[in-house]
């Protein structure tokens, strides 16, 4: 049994520290390899942490292009949450990380209200003052959350099958649509859609923040409600890869204790369940969209989130997109969006964040594409601020064609 | 006309003690180190500073020697004591017979013992195995041999001593059995010359055969071989034994970012006999598990070895068996007057050792100056401006680390920082900054890079010297340092000694890391300059 909080995997090759977006857009962060497993032998010997730890924006990067497989993410969102009781974040961090807690809250306001609230300049101003960047885009809480919307939702009788979905936070709370778009499309695939009331928050902008106990406790919450459901031989899917990354990867780097015989638990990628659809035959592919030629909406281009690229298992969204006849699916390849969850909203890493994504941001707006595609929720909303392009979920683009919109 | 009234060969502890408490005392030396400030077995040794716990049931007079000692160096020298506590385990292998004696002995010695529950012990280090019967609390410290050589000899320099490294001492003059000169060669100019004094202290640790046989005299020494591993992290914050009879591989040591385990016992070939061999790494290994049944898995950064210079009078054996305790001999009794030679002992009794040896030289020179080095710090505690002028530069976490790396050359490094900054790190895996490179290197005995390691740490970490080596070169040769003239030999010098470590140790990641250096400076720097390929 090796001991997570070992430093020794690292050969100090420092891959890690020259692919990390934010290292190389922000001299003061000094980098993945050094607040990682450098800095943990000195953990080890009782010192303080750098000052620069604040910086990282846990993208996972580091991560991902590491060859000898460090936990270097890791090691960091541990050294934030210790940091983190010795000097509790920022109200600021509490509001970013608690986005679930306050749409909870929210509920008894009416939605005109909450709209009118998030972009009234006035709020800004608070916000700002907080340290929320006034020029962030920071989303607007939906009139209604995805889970109150969908229980009022009937779909089809008689589905033959049942599935399991995980919509993540921010589908639940600002863009119940694309909830709506992926349960139409598992309709028309013959499932019935699922959505239990038990499932919480992944945890992931918890541990960002540094409220290492509160992920915790959603941790456990969330694996129970998973094996209620995997018990009964349910797939449960989700639409968001950084759920599907901190459960699949992140529970057990970060609470190994509570993970049963040490088995990772997964959610499926929804565009990963809908390409086994087509080619189960359970969903037919539609038919080239009337009219998308000629107004050049049948030219997409892709961005890949970090988190997806972190679990390491391709790019389902860009293949589900491929399958759609007619439809020109494009990869951006651009690394990182720079909005990292919550990371790109504060005011002392909104530039940063705005550097980050230029990659991105130029090769959208290079592009023919009128339309772009993430899986990722954050994203979305970076890439309509950054790009300035309209930018949907994958299943959204797939069932606009479906419906022959 | 003499410029020194007393040479003292060898830059180790023993020797650089001995030069502060003589100069302390207002005479005037002048040390003679071969090669570098502690580059014999004061760096190749495993950094206990005993409580004397372990030599307990078998010598109890070392035993109280090391505890007496053990309290003087945590008060003089702070900067180099690190306060680990030390655990005695008796593991599911050890006799338990042995308990009661040892706690016996220990209380003769005046060594405090203090019963721990194993499941405390195993949770204050996890690590430990789950298999452990007893476990007992001792004063044992970690002490950084490096450091402390340095620290005296910045102490004893501004009481008037000297230090010459790169001076081997080549020969000793006599006239009418007395030591009149010392005939050295300064190896970097390659001038030998002549040293008149009258006295000559023999503190050349597992070599002190050899100076003795120069004087045509004998001293009864043999050099012992020990191993010892050095692990990339911390595993265990207490330093831990074996409770048992002394024995090979018995103790961890956590030693700043590192832990050390060690060692093992044999004849050394010579007194430069230092290469570490593959099988005595494995056997270690399998000594460790009892204590650390996961010791396989942590990552070895390097074997060392170094000689210890056991006391082996001819009825006497070797290795484990022989004393620990340290031994004047006054030559004048087989007929060389100023001459005298000190060796055994151990580390942690250095001081003592000294002040043994410079009381007799003093004696004999009419001297009647007190030793003040069991009461004297090492080096001031830096002050609260300085720290805080220092906070200004360095990230918070780092300024202590520096404070103590440096005793009193604190002041001047935060004076270079305010005035031409240099707060960037050189070596990352032991965080050492280009100040503290450049200052290093601006010692008058600093003349390798490996100097600037032992000062500093540069190039002890994770990499093992592959980036620093050649970002400190590059800082060197900017600001004209002597020895960076040839860049390219002083780097490979530095490598092939880092990788002397290694060899022993090419399995897991190291083997990884050791190719990655190997394809940097082999193949994209070409340091040993291949031919081009396309000829
Ligand atoms: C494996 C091992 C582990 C040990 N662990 C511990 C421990 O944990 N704690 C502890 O307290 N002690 C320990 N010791 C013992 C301790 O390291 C030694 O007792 C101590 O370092 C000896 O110091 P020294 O100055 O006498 O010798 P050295 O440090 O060897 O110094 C002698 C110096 O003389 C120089 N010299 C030789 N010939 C010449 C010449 N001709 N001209 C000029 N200079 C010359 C050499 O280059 C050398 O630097 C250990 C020893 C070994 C070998
Ligand atoms: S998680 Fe992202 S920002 Fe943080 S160190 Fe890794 S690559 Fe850099
Ligand atoms: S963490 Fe991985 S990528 Fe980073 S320096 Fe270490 S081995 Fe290289």
């Amino acid at each position: 049994m090796t001991d997570i909080a070992q430093p020794d995997r690292c050969i100090v090759c420092t891959t890690c520290t020259v692919m990390c977006p934010v290292a190389k857009n922000c001299l003061d962060f000094l980098g993945p390899r050094m607040i990682g497993p450098a800095h943990q032998r000195f953990r080890l010997l009782g010192m303080g942490e750098d000052e620069s730890l604040h910086y990282c924006s846990n993208c996972k990067n580091c991560d991902i292009s590491c060859p000898c497989d460090v936990p270097v993410s890791t090691f960091i969102m541990r050294a934030r949450a210790e940091a983190s009781r010795e000097k509790p974040p920022k109200f600021r961090d509490w509001i970013l990380a608690h986005g679930e807690l306050l749409a909870c809250w929210l509920r008894f306001i009416p939605a005109v209200f909450k709209n009118f609230g998030m972009g009234f300049a006035p709020v800004r101003l608070l916000l700002h003052a907080l340290g929320i960047a006034r020029q962030a885009p920071l989303p607007a809480f939906a009139a209604q959350t995805f889970r109150r919307k969908f229980k009022s939702l009937s779909q089809p009788q008689n589905l033959p099958r049942q599935v399991v979905l995980f919509p993540g936070c921010f589908v639940d709370i600002y863009e119940p649509e694309s909830g709506l778009d992926i349960v139409a499309v598992l309709n028309r695939a013959g499932y019935e859609a699922i959505t239990p009331e038990g499932f919480v928050c992944c945890g992931l902008p918890l541990v960002a923040n540094g409220f290492w106990q509160n992920a915790r406790q959603n941790a456990r919450r969330n694996l129970e409600e998973l094996a209620r459901w995997t018990d009964r031989g349910l797939p449960v899917l989700t639409a968001c890869p950084s759920c599907a990354l901190m459960f699949g990867k992140d529970y057990a780097e970060y609470f190994p204790d509570l993970l049963p015989r040490n088995l990772s638990p997964v959610l499926v990628d929804v565009c990963e369940f809908l390409t086994g659809c087509m080619e189960r035959g359970e969903l037919s592919a539609p038919d080239v969209a009337p009219g998308a030629a000629t107004t050049g909406d049948d030219h997409i281009l892709y961005h890949a989130p970090c988190h997806l690229r972190a679990l390491g298992a391709g790019l389902p969204g860009l293949e589900l997109l491929r399958l759609i006849p007619g439809l020109r699916a494009e990869y951006a390849d651009s690394g990182c969006c720079g909005i990292s969850g919550s990371y790109g909203f504060k005011k002392d890493k909104y530039a940063i964040g705005m550097r980050v994504g230029s990659a991105l941001f130029s090769a959208m707006r290079q592009s023919d594409a009128k339309l772009c595609a993430s899986e990722c929720g954050t994203c979305r909303v970076q890439m309509r601020h950054g790009g300035g392009k309209q930018t949907l979920h994958p299943v959204s683009i797939l069932r606009r064609w479906l419906d022959g919109k | 006309m003499r410029a020194f009234r007393v040479v003292v060969i060898g830059g180790g502890a023993t020797g650089i003690g001995i030069l502060r408490d003589l100069s302390m005392r207002g005479v005037t030396a002048v040390l003679l180190e071969q090669g570098g400030l502690a580059y014999g077995t004061s760096s190749r040794f495993h950094g206990l500073l005993h409580s004397g716990a372990r030599y307990a049931v078998s010598d109890v007079e070392a035993a109280r020697e090391c505890i007496e000692e053990n309290a003087v160096l945590r008060r003089i020298g702070r900067h180099c004591v690190e306060k680990s506590e030390g655990l005695f385990v008796l593991t599911a292998e050890d006799d338990e017979a042995y308990v009661r004696p040892w706690l016996e002995a220990c209380a003769e010695a005046g060594i405090t013992t203090e019963a721990v529950a194993p499941d405390e012990a195993r949770r204050l280090e996890p690590a430990l195995s789950p298999e452990i019967r007893q476990v007992f609390r001792v004063p044992d410290g970690g002490i950084d041999g490096f450091r402390l050589v340095w620290h005296n000899a910045m102490s004893a320099r501004r009481h008037g001593g000297q230090v010459r490294t790169c001076h081997k001492v080549t020969g000793i003059e006599s006239a009418n059995g007395r030591v009149t000169a010392v005939e050295v060669c300064d190896t970097l100019k390659k001038e030998t010359y002549r040293l008149a004094c009258e006295y000559v202290v023999n503190a050349a640790g597992p070599w002190s055969g050899e100076i003795a046989r120069m004087a045509g005299q004998t001293v009864d020494i043999t050099p012992d071989r020990g191993t010892l591993l050095a692990f990339n992290h911390r595993f265990t914050s207490h330093i831990v034994n074996r409770l048992h009879e002394s024995a090979d591989g018995d103790i961890f040591v956590p030693h700043g970012s590192i832990t050390i385990l060690g060692t093992t016992s044999a004849r050394a070939k010579n007194p430069a006999d230092t290469t570490p061999a593959p099988e005595e790494v494995l056997r270690l290994l399998s000594l460790g598990e009892p204590l650390f049944p996961a010791v396989r898995e942590y990552r070895i950064l390097r074997a060392f070895a170094g000689n210890r210079p056991l006391y082996t009078p001819p009825d006497h054996d070797a290795g484990r068996s022989a004393s620990r305790n340290f031994v004047i001999v006054d030559h004048e009794k087989d007929g060389l007057a100023g001459f005298v030679s000190i060796f055994g002992g151990k580390l942690t009794t250095y001081r003592l050792m000294a002040e043994k040896m410079t009381d007799l030289v003093c004696g004999r020179l009419g001297v009647a100056t007190p030793c003040r080095t069991a009461e004297v710090p090492l080096a001031e505690q830096p002050s609260e401006e300085m720290l805080a002028r220092a906070a200004r530069r360095l990230p918070a976490h780092r300024t202590q680390l520096v404070a103590e790396r440096l005793g009193d050359q604190f002041a001047d490094i935060v004076g270079g920082l305010e005035k031409s900054g240099g707060s960037d790190l050189l070596c990352e895996c032991e965080l050492v900054t280009r100040a503290e490179v450049e200052l290093a290197a601006g010692d008058e005995a600093t003349h390798f890079l490996h100097d600037i390691r032992f000062r500093t740490r540069l190039g002890m970490g994770t990499c093992q010297g592959s980036y620093c080596s050649l970002r400190a070169m590059g800082a060197l040769t900017e600001i004209g340092a002597p020895f960076a003239a040839d860049a390219q030999a002083a780097l490979r010098l530095f490598l092939q000694e880092r990788w002397r470590g290694l060899r022993p140790v090419m399995w897991g990641a190291q083997v990884q890391e050791i190719e990655l250096g190997r394809a940097i400076y082999g193949s994209t720097l070409n340091l040993n300059g291949g031919d081009d390929e396309t000829d």
